[in-house]
């Protein structure tokens, strides 16, 4: 077979891995050879549907034993099967890095013969490029489940970052989609890295020359909307995963249907909606100090479609708010709607010189639109109405409820005491504003 | 009022920085030479570009104020923007009041307007190292093509020295007409057209389609969303890039 209808048979089975990261190593190009890590990661295009490619994305093979019902690899399924030789792999990796078409390789497989069978194929051509090619950019590499952990450990020595895919959310999904598949099957390579890693980490501080072992840690993807798990179970899982086993990443993978089995949902649009809230509840979990069980309750399982989880929580937890800027501690202040880490970053360090005005947050960069809400810049509140969880809601959620401009610039002093009265519910001001439901 | 006038290089803009504190006549700004804009209320001094003037101003910079003051000094001037050179001048004034806590000074405006310019300098040249392409040509050279808006060519060529180490590389600015060569060793800069015509490598033509099939396949057809693509990738990058050439 030609190598670019190859290509275009094992690209279009690799595209629902949503991983394409390239950042968190920093490996050096050793003894001039080609290429090198860059911390930060680097994106190299942007495909139709906005993902950014940083990797040459692609299976090895995309034949398969297993019969996941959905998996659009799945043995059962009608459509062109093809295998990349581990050469092929390797020219073709080597040849778009030196383009600079890619930052690295993103190398997954179908389970082809054996899970050992097809591991072996993999580390091959990851030993490949890492000698006889001299190739020191990112190598990205999926651990196939069930596979000997002697491969995997042999792989973890030459890649960057390796994942093992969940998928599936909770094991009744598991059981109902992927009955071959096994939940110790997933999670044995998953402990094993996490463990490698740590270890080589602790020697490294006795012997610097100690080598590496996944520097880019482990990763892996939970698809959103294939099974009925809600969003609570799914943040759960995620949350787990980054305390008990240090993962670098948990992503999020809206289902798109692949297959018409009558065990899956029918649905006409991926759910990437949910796909981004599960995001937005992945960040505060990383970066601002958030634990899954502020941002969900067993009463409410779910995200609220209008509004992002952090000013849902602020609306939850009025009674911290407002906070005063040029006193609020940084933990605080990454509690605010609307203010990210870096603002927090600035604010915390302008504060030092001067105190802050509303201006003054708007010069450094701080997004207002949502934070204005939650703030008071000395004493003085700029949220334009008054301060209750209804009217807060409407205005995160739709439009502003008109009021007076003549006060707008020099703000209000805040008032516990309404000073609207309660216009129309958010669900109407939503329906009319976008004419849905 | 006053404004002075230098060459256009980087030890020019630091020499009127050197003059403005030692000349009587403060300036309302520093202009390169060729942005003059006629004007009866306003005196314009040609300063000369002196190497040891400028050597003192670099060296004042990094040890009273920081090597980040120096570098954002540095990003702001490849900016190329007309006022770049008064914000430096207005940056540096503040800088040598306060130390090397200037950075933090996110509120004030002489700080925000210059951290403004380096870092539209700073994501440009992040942006460019994923975006730049090279084609193979005869020669055993790997040739790109770049029209950035700012002058990033010698900030890219550290990355593809350390990172292209065994190739052969040019990167040529068209819009400003300089290039970085390389040459497995080492790397220099260099001004004036290509002498001659560009003749691709047998291969090059094999592997663009390749690349461009591996980019049309990755797209999640039921995910599309251009303007999320165009957020990223601006349009006036699209001419260069092998993948949306032509689109």
């Amino acid at each position: 077979m030609e190598l670019l209808s190859k290509l275009e048979i094992l690209a279009d089975a690799a595209k629902y891995d949503v991983s394409c990261s390239s950042s968190g190593s920093n490996r050096k190009n050793v003894g001039k050879g080609l290429g090198n890590g860059h911390m930060a990661g680097i994106c190299h295009s942007w495909s139709d549907d906005g993902r950014c490619i940083s990797l040459l994305k692609i299976l090895l093979t995309n034949e398969c034993i297993y019969n996941c019902v959905y998996c659009v690899n799945r043995s059962s399924n009608d459509i062109p099967r093809a295998s990349f030789t581990p050469e092929e792999v390797a020219e073709l990796t080597i040849n778009f890095y030196r383009r600079n078409y890619i930052e690295g390789l993103f190398l997954s497989a179908a389970v082809f013969k054996s899970p050992d069978y097809t591991m072996e194929l993999m580390v091959k051509t990851a030993k490949l490029l890492r000698q006889e090619y001299r190739f020191n950019g990112y190598i990205h590499m999926k651990a196939i489940p069930g596979a000997d952990i002697s491969l995997i450990h042999e792989a973890g020595q030459l890649v960057d970052r390796m994942s093992v895919n969940i998928e599936l959310p909770s094991n009744e999904g598991l059981k109902l989609l992927a009955p071959q598949k096994k939940k110790e099957a997933i999670i044995k390579p998953m402990g094993f890295i996490s463990s490698q890693i740590t270890e080589k980490v602790e020697e490294r501080k006795l012997y610097r020359k100690a080598g590496n072992f996944v520097p880019a840690g482990q990763s892996t993807q939970l698809i959103v909307g294939a099974t009925s798990d809600a969003d609570l179970n799914i943040l759960r899982l995620s949350e787990g995963l980054y305390n008990r086993f240090g993962l670098k990443r948990v992503y999020y993978s809206a289902y798109v249907p692949v297959s018409s089995d009558p065990k899956l949902p029918v649905i006409a649009n991926p759910p990437l909606l949910r796909e981004h809230r599960l995001y937005q509840a992945d960040w505060l979990l990383r970066f601002y100090g958030f634990s899954s069980k502020e941002l969900l309750q067993e009463d409410q399982p779910n995200f609220d479609v209008f509004l992002d989880p952090k000013c849902n929580w602020a609306l939850r937890n009025l009674h911290l708010f407002p906070l005063e800027i040029n006193r609020a501690p940084y933990e605080m202040l990454l509690r605010i709607p609307g203010i990210g880490v870096k603002s927090a970053n600035r604010i915390a360090a302008a504060r030092r010189f001067h105190s802050l005005s509303y201006d003054s947050l708007k010069k450094i960069g701080v997004v207002l639109k949502r934070a204005k809400f939650f703030i008071t810049c000395n004493g003085r509140y700029y949220g334009e109405i008054g301060f209750k969880e209804n009217l807060l809601r409407q205005s995160l959620i739709g439009e502003l409820p008109k009021i007076s401009n003549q006060k707008r610039d020099e703000g209000q002093q805040l008032s516990m005491f309404s000073l609207l009265p309660e216009v129309v519910k958010p669900q109407e001001i939503l329906t009319t504003v976008t004419g849905e439901f | 009022m006053y404004y002075y006038i230098y060459d256009g290089s980087f030890e020019g803009m630091l020499t009127a920085v050197y003059e403005a504190y030692y000349r009587p006549e403060r300036p309302e700004k520093i202009l390169r030479q060729n942005s003059i804009q006629e004007n009866i209320f306003v005196s314009s001094i040609l300063i000369h570009t002196d190497e040891e003037k400028a050597g003192k101003v670099y060296h004042a910079i990094k040890e009273k104020i920081s090597s980040m003051a120096l570098r954002n000094v540095f990003y702001a001037f490849l900016s190329e923007e007309e006022n770049a050179a008064t914000k430096v001048y207005q940056y540096l004034r503040l800088g040598w009041r306060v130390g090397k806590r200037i950075d933090d000074y996110h509120a004030e405006d002489r700080v925000l307007a210059l951290h403004q310019l380096s870092q539209k300098v700073s994501r440009e040249t992040h942006g460019m190292l994923g975006l730049l392409r090279f084609q193979k040509i005869e020669g055993d050279i790997y040739y790109a093509e770049i029209e950035p808006d700012h002058n990033i060519t010698a900030l890219l060529a550290p990355h593809f020295a350390r990172r292209m180490a065994d190739q052969n590389w040019i990167i040529h600015d068209v819009k400003r007409d300089i290039a970085a060569l390389y040459n497995k060793e080492r790397w220099i800069m260099t001004e004036g057209q290509l002498q001659e015509e560009i003749a691709l490598d047998e291969e090059e033509i094999q592997y663009q389609d390749l690349w461009r099939k591996y980019f049309k396949t990755i797209a999640i057809k039921s995910r599309k969303n251009p303007r999320l693509q165009k957020a990223f990738m601006p349009k006036r990058y699209w001419k260069h890039l092998v993948e949306l050439k032509g689109k």
